[in-house]
């Protein structure tokens, strides 16, 4: 008891405050947790090693979309294209295979990373050297590349039969099973992509920077970063995963046509967001969006499976999530804020601001400056 | 103090911005550990002089030499590799980052990846020099504004820097947090880093300076060591411009008081403001920028209603909750800000006169009458000679002159009984401005109850019956026009001790 009473009067400086991200990190963990609760006493048999296998492998894509748009929205930009970027790498690379079936899984994955960088630079010169908003140049890019690739295909599908046989296998591929528990390669592919990114978001020095022009790009041209090279670069890179997530695609669903991929934008950005990446930019993690395409996929496989909800309904949940997280982000933030600059505040020991003070924060845009 | 060798050196820098000479060959010169203060009215030019020392601007000519070296930054980050670094009144922080992150980020030697502990115990290390209990782990959207500042100190010390410029630094401190931002800065000092400190606040120069320099107009009057000067000599020359260059003033008839404001307050704001006007007066309300004029006329215009006191017009006890209160009791308010807030820019010059009295060409039915419309705006952009080539031409097409006639013709359109007019020649060429003096004496002689709100001392003289004078939210004193001299003015504005 005493105990409690001492860390009480002089708490830690580490337990006075936790960094957001991690509280997002912990709720999403704890509404995931939930749901699947709620489902297992819902759905008989839910809690299956089936169950678990069909939501790692439906998983991959999404959340590889997810950190694509991470890394755009962390500085202050947003990128509609990945579905189209999708669309084009899946069909292009799906056209590659079919016409060398000497090339293996690795050039594959290169080619379609590639042709996702190059679609993606290509926003990249728009954003950050042209200065046209991002969520203008996507939307654009988005029904441009998508009519180039209709132009390409002129009505022709890539069929599964003209693809080599290890396209189709790679999903079913399993690395190792535990129990009824599969780890298929493609999720392991995915875990491995998040473990680079988080790393290089957190201990790379252009990852932090990356953080600092979302969070204040005024600032950030200030401090002298190269905020057009980066901005330039997270787009590319932004292209490259969505090619990746192309090659997934085309190893998934095997016949590819036109359309192929049309819509992923909005679920990447719903993941992401979900995930607590902030659309206001300088904060979120690659954690972060994983758990947000994790907590949606969960959510849409599970509903299937519950007779009462209607499809119109899941459709809505979607929405409703998106809603709740830019929400949820908001006020912590706002609350966080508050709570913080109170700690500050005793911490200084100082007198509380005076009126002058206290009218320079009110009176913004309305002082005479 | 002549044989140190000279930190930076600016000699006979000039700077033009269209009709204005913001800066006319100003010298100055920092040395080494000393704390050199910069003053002058608003609109002296030190704005313009930081800003090209941070590589913002820019000079039209002169030179710039930084340890022997002559240099031109291109932006600030030139700048700061040369060591001379800016921290202004609202300090420039990235909330979502770490305290550490925020003092280390723009370091160029650091590698490639973040040393996490070793960047946040320099950050602990250097906080601590400055006396600052924060955690440097704890992002930094929590901090008040004077340890966002302490932040910005200690990012200084970490780049070296070797001339601090400090832009009105003060603003938004309490006393007691002033009074350890200046331990800092005499520690910095005592360390060998020049620091360029801007305040309208005398007393905080003759605390702080060891040199203190006069610019005026854009040209430099003075630069003298701190024993050589007096509150009043600096005073003496921070004003000196003639009034009577600006407008020729001679009597009108007044009427009536018209306006009667009672212990006026909003709290944290302004307080206790009382004053009247009659009809066909000007009353001038001088002040510093951030001393709470724009806020009193807020209150008037029902933007950001005050929390007590009263408002008599006519005589009738009046409330002004609302713009909507104010326009149809006849208060009319001119923003500064007429681009932000004034005028719809790529709208008609008709629809920008129209905007606010839409209610009267609108027919029973909600149609504009577009005729009427016409007629209206074309009077008065006649009686108010705006140029423009035809009233459909978009107002972003005008000139700054006449889309501030513009704005004027929108109000006037109200038929207000009080006029609020906010600074209204900023940012207009001369001859423009002269126009529009001439057109606020004649609706003050048509009998409208004028305010003027002007930064620019010698305008408001030269244009005011009497002279109110704002310092820190109130009322500091009300001059009548041939006792409001530009030192009484200036003095109740500093606030000297």
């Amino acid at each position: 008891m005493s105990d409690s009473v001492d860390t009480v009067l002089s708490p830690s400086r580490s337990a006075r405050w936790m960094k957001p991200d991690r509280i997002k990190e912990l709720t999403l963990v704890g509404i995931i947790t939930a749901s699947v609760l709620v489902f297992s006493l819902l759905i008989d048999n839910y809690l299956s090693g089936r169950f678990f296998n069909r939501i790692t492998t439906s998983v991959v894509i999404v959340a590889i979309l997810a950190a694509a748009q991470t890394l755009v929205l962390i500085t202050r930009n947003i990128d509609l294209s990945v579905g189209s970027i999708v669309g084009v790498a899946a069909y292009l690379t799906g056209d590659f295979l079919g016409a060398n079936n000497w090339a293996g899984p690795l050039i594959a994955v290169l080619v379609a990373m590639l042709i996702g960088a190059v679609l993606g630079s290509f926003n990249g010169v728009l954003v950050a050297y042209g200065r046209v908003p991002a969520i203008i140049v996507t939307l654009g890019t988005l029904a441009l590349f998508r009519t180039m690739l209709s132009l390409y295909a002129g009505g022709q599908n890539i069929t599964a039969d003209s693809l080599p046989d290890w396209v189709l296998d790679l999903n079913r591929v399993t690395v190792v099973s535990i129990g009824g528990l599969d780890l298929r390669l493609v999720f392991l592919i995915a875990i491995l992509v998040f473990v680079v990114l988080q790393w290089a978001l957190a201990r790379l020095r252009s990852g932090r920077r990356l953080y600092a022009i979302g969070s204040n790009p005024e600032a950030a041209k200030q401090a002298g970063l190269p905020e057009q090279r980066l901005v330039f670069w997270a787009f590319v890179g932004s292209g490259a995963l969505a090619g990746l997530a192309g090659f997934m695609f085309l190893a998934r669903i095997g016949t590819i046509s036109a359309t192929a991929g049309a819509g992923l934008e909005l679920e990447s950005v719903a993941a992401a967001v979900v995930g607590g990446v902030s659309i206001f930019g300088g904060s979120g993690t690659m954690v972060g969006a994983l758990l947000g395409a994790t907590l949606i996929e969960t959510l849409e496989l599970s509903l299937v499976r519950v007779p009462q909800v209607s499809e119109f309904w899941r459709d809505a949940l979607l929405g409703i999530l998106i809603l709740a997280g830019v929400l949820l982000d908001f006020t912590l933030h706002k609350r966080l804020g508050r709570r913080l600059t109170a700690a500050a505040r005793t911490d200084a020991g100082g007198s509380p601001p005076t009126t002058i003070g206290a009218r320079r924060r009110a009176g913004k845009g309305s002082s005479d400056a | 103090m002549t044989e140190v060798t000279p930190i930076l050196t600016m000699s006979r820098v000039s700077k033009r911005f269209g009709a204005t000479q913001a800066l006319d060959d100003v010298s100055l010169t920092l040395y080494p550990g000393e704390i050199h203060a910069v003053v002058g009215e608003n609109g002296a030019g030190k704005s313009t002089l930081i800003k090209i020392m941070t590589g913002i601007y820019g000079a039209d000519s002169g030179s710039m030499v930084v340890v022997g070296e002559e240099v031109s930054p291109r932006n600030s980050a030139e700048a700061q590799l040369l060591g001379i670094a800016a921290m202004y009144q609202e300090p420039l922080i990235f909330p979502d980052l770490s305290v550490a992150e925020n003092i280390f980020i723009g370091h160029q030697d650091r590698g490639r990846l973040v040393r996490w502990d070793a960047m946040y115990q320099d950050a602990a290390q250097i906080l601590e020099r400055l006396d600052l209990d924060i955690d440097p782990r704890m992002p930094a959207v929590g901090l008040t504004v004077a340890n966002q500042q302490g932040v910005e100190i200690a990012k200084a010390i970490s780049l070296e820097v070797r001339v601090l410029i400090m832009d009105e630094p003060t603003a938004a401190l309490s006393a007691h947090e002033v009074d350890r931002l200046f331990q800092q800065v005499r520690s910095l000092r005592d360390s060998g880093v020049s620091v360029l400190f801007i305040s309208h606040r005398l007393d905080e120069v003759f605390e702080l300076a060891d040199r203190i320099t006069v610019l005026r107009d854009g040209r430099h009057i003075s630069t003298r060591t701190v024993a050589e000067v007096t509150e009043e000599s600096l005073i003496r020359e921070m004003v000196g411009r003639d009034p009577s260059d600006f407008f020729a003033w001679s009597d009108r008839p007044r009427g009536e008081v018209v306006l009667r404001v009672e212990s006026l307050t909003r709290r944290g704001v302004f307080e206790d403001v009382s004053f009247q006007v009659s009809e066909g007066e000007i009353l001038g309300f001088a002040g510093l920028v951030g001393a709470g004029r724009t806020d009193v006329g807020l209150a008037l215009f029902g933007v950001s209603p005050a929390d007590s006191g009263s408002v008599e017009l006519d005589g009738i006890p009046v409330e002004l909750e609302s713009p909507r209160d104010a326009l149809e009791l006849g208060i009319a308010y001119l923003s500064e800000d007429r681009r932000q807030l004034g005028l719809s820019l790529p709208q008609s010059v008709t629809s920008n006169i129209t905007l606010a009295t839409l209610p009267r060409y609108t027919s029973s039915i909600g149609l504009l009458n577009a005729p009427a419309e016409r007629q209206d705006a074309g009077s008065l952009a006649e009686e108010l000679t705006i140029r423009t080539p035809s009233l459909a031409t978009p107002v972003s097409q005008l000139s700054g002159g006449n889309q501030q006639k513009t704005m004027l013709a929108k109000w006037l359109n109200t038929n207000p009984r009080v006029l609020i007019l906010d600074e209204p020649t900023r940012g207009i060429d001369v001859g423009a401005k002269t126009d529009v003096h001439h057109l606020i004496d004649e609706l003050a002689r048509s009998g409208i109850a004028i305010i003027v709100i002007s930064s620019d001392l010698p305008e408001v003289l030269a244009m005011s019956d009497r002279v109110l004078v704002m310092r820190e939210g109130r009322v500091r004193g009300v001059f009548d026009r041939d006792e409001a001299t530009q030192e009484r003015v200036m003095t109740a504005a500093v606030g000297t001790v």
